[in-house]
């Protein structure tokens, strides 16, 4: 009878094409958005929860915790209160663990109809402890290099040898910032991770884009012109704003980039610290909760994400609350058009029955239907919930950070 | 083929009542059953079916005591034995014309679909005309060409009676004329028993036996007939 019984619902719901069409769309759309929340939120957790893990400790400015952390690990948030470089020193003077600065600050500029993405400037242990390795060129060997994230060379369709340019943060500051045009040395292999949406650079190369360092023609040759002088002495040369940095490094004039200042009071966003034991790292959050809770703060990225879980897992129980009273709705209604449908079929029934069906039969018939919508019911809302989880993963971490 | 006695039978909450004394259908005989509406030609095809249950009295169709048999084993000895044909035909839209033929096949275990029996319905359809239709929904059809079809799947399984409730009913004459000629057919080419309720008087030539509901019923059973019928 299973085979027959298949054929012939089959036939029949070709026959009764649109009440089918119909329930399927039903069944599809109610399961459909609770197998969606639950895929994105389990992805969003497996994504942000692995980060947090790889990553020990957090050190920035004071403030916002969630803030801090979201931005040392996936750099694509406001960034926080800036620290100093003094606080990678101090870490790294503690001897309980590696300091990895990161400054992020600034974006490229758009290319390719693409949007800019974040700048990290960061150093070269940064990438040994991500396990982030080159694919394609080379490294960061020189001022104004830059490595691309596997992501961002694919959507910009940069290769090594392009260029790509600085977004200054405020257009109308005229003695702020100027676009830095950058040399892209390689492109990162994949990690599946933040890091592959990003561009990496020198943290020194960071700090010529914020200004900090800069080259121009040299001042004190006895070729420049007056006019770009507003001062000269035996000691000492004023320059106007006739004199503009270079906007480029290059081998000619790379000798000419110097930075004004001490380097421990460069800024950076935060300082990921990798500490060298359980014991170190213990060490190490007990000097910040005692010593420097003045001017800036240690987090540890888990226990921040797992804040930000509890915030997910409420709104993920809202979401299946929705879903349970949209199930039960979905639920009563299909089977009020199921019995409607089978008042209208009632004829046809008898017919069966009358010529030697048995009831249990016809009550198959009819369960096979059922069975055969759910199952395309279920089908397309797995199908449409996977597709959504690939289309949606990036749009929720984008939503989310 | 067919005996009945003393048989009664009423439905729930009506006036109707129908009592049979003494009834026998030979073998291989083509009987018509006329008789005014309401006064139980359709419930007493339905009760030799087995699709209706006496209320008292003895209906024995092939020696077998209906009474005596459960309702899976009234089922079964109606899909093997006895082939219906209604006067709404009574198709299933949603399946061709060889689909519809072959249904029988299709609702029970006991009888699958063998190559046999779809050899059989191909034949029937072929028979009847309606070769060129086989893949056609039964819906394209017009009325005459659904009720052959309609003899074609009473007449897959061979069955020894043929009940056939107006089949004429909805049918222009000529076309009346020829789907009685069908179902004689059957009765001589495969000696199959034919039971055939009609209101068309100018096709009783065609059987053997007619049976005037008029005159059969009981007394009171033709009281209770005539009243169905004024309603």
């Amino acid at each position: 009878m299973t085979g027959n019984a298949f054929y012939l619902a089959a036939r029949s719901l070709r026959w009764y094409r649109g009440r089918a069409v119909t329930i399927v769309a039903c069944l599809s759309l109610t399961l459909w958005l609770p197998l969606t929340v639950r895929l994105l939120l389990n992805q969003f957790r497996t994504d942000i929860v692995s980060r947090a893990e790889a990553t020990p400790l957090i050190i920035g400015a004071k403030g916002s915790r969630i803030d801090l952390a979201l931005h040392a690990l996936y750099f694509d948030t406001v960034p926080p209160e800036s620290t100093t470089m003094a606080e990678a020193d101090y870490v790294q003077d503690t001897g309980f663990a590696s300091a990895m600065p990161l400054h992020v600050n600034y974006r490229t500029q758009s290319v390719n109809d693409v949007e800019g993405v974040p700048i990290v400037g960061t150093t070269v242990e940064y990438f040994e402890f991500r396990k982030l390795y080159i694919a394609e060129g080379n490294g960061l060997a020189m001022l104004g290099d830059c490595v691309l994230g596997c992501n961002v060379a694919a959507r910009m369709q940069l290769r090594p040898g392009d260029r790509i340019l600085s977004a200054p943060r405020n257009a109308f500051n005229l003695a702020g910032d100027y676009p830095l045009r950058m040399n892209i040395t390689g492109i990162l292999a994949p990690s599946h991770s933040p890091d592959d949406d990003v561009v990496f650079i020198d943290l020194k190369t960071a700090w010529i884009i914020d200004g900090i360092g800069h080259g121009h023609q040299k001042l004190a040759d006895k070729t420049v012109d007056d006019g770009m002088l507003l001062e000269k002495s035996d000691d000492h040369v004023t320059a106007s704003a006739a004199v503009l940095p270079f906007t480029e490094i290059t081998p000619e004039n790379i000798d000419s980039f110097h930075f004004h200042g001490r380097e421990r009071d460069y800024p950076i966003s935060a300082v990921l610290a990798g500490p060298y034991s359980r014991r170190d790292q213990t060490l190490l959050l007990g000097r910040y909760a005692s010593s420097r809770t003045e001017t800036a703060q240690c987090v540890k990225p888990t226990d921040v994400v797992q804040e930000l879980l509890n915030i997910v897992f409420r709104v993920e129980r809202l979401v299946w609350l929705g879903s349970v009273l949209s199930g039960i709705v979905t639920g009563l209604l299909l089977t009020l058009v199921l019995l409607l449908s089978i008042r209208l079929r009632a004829a046809e029934m008898q017919t069966m029955w009358k010529i030697g069906c048995s009831r249990y039969t016809i009550v198959s018939l009819i369960g096979t239907e059922l069975l055969l919508m759910t199952i395309c019911g279920v089908a397309i809302a797995m199908v449409a919930a996977w597709l959504s989880r690939i289309v949606a993963a990036d749009w929720l971490r984008s939503l989310l950070f | 083929m067919i005996r009945i006695r003393n048989l009664a039978f009423a439905y729930a909450q009506s006036v109707f009542d129908l009592q049979i004394d003494e009834l026998q259908i030979q073998a291989s005989s083509a009987t018509a059953m006329v008789g005014p509406s309401g006064s139980g030609k359709t419930t007493l095809l339905n009760i030799i079916a087995g699709i209706l249950s006496p209320d008292s009295g003895c209906v024995s169709v092939m020696e077998t005591d209906l009474a005596g048999l459960s309702d899976a084993a009234r089922r079964r000895f109606r899909l093997k034995n006895i082939g219906l044909v209604f006067q709404e035909f009574e198709l299933i839209d949603y399946l061709n014309v060889l689909d519809n033929v072959l249904l029988p096949c299709r609702v029970d275990r006991a009888f699958p679909l063998t190559s046999d029996r779809r050899d059989r319905a191909a034949g029937l359809i072929e028979d009847v005309g309606l070769k060129d239709h086989l893949k056609k929904s039964v819906t394209r059809l017009s009325q005459g060409e659904r009720q052959r079809v309609a003899i074609c799947r009473a007449l897959l399984m061979r069955p020894p009676l043929l009940l056939a409730d107006e089949p004429t009913g909805n049918l222009d004459p000529v076309t009346s004329d020829q789907i009685v000629k069908l179902l004689l057919r059957a009765v001589q080419d495969e000696g199959t028993t034919l039971l055939m309720v009609t209101h068309n008087h100018s096709l009783l030539h065609h059987f053997s036996r007619t049976i005037d509901f008029a005159e059969f019923l009981t007394t009171s059973a033709r009281g209770a007939s005539v009243e169905e019928s004024r309603r």
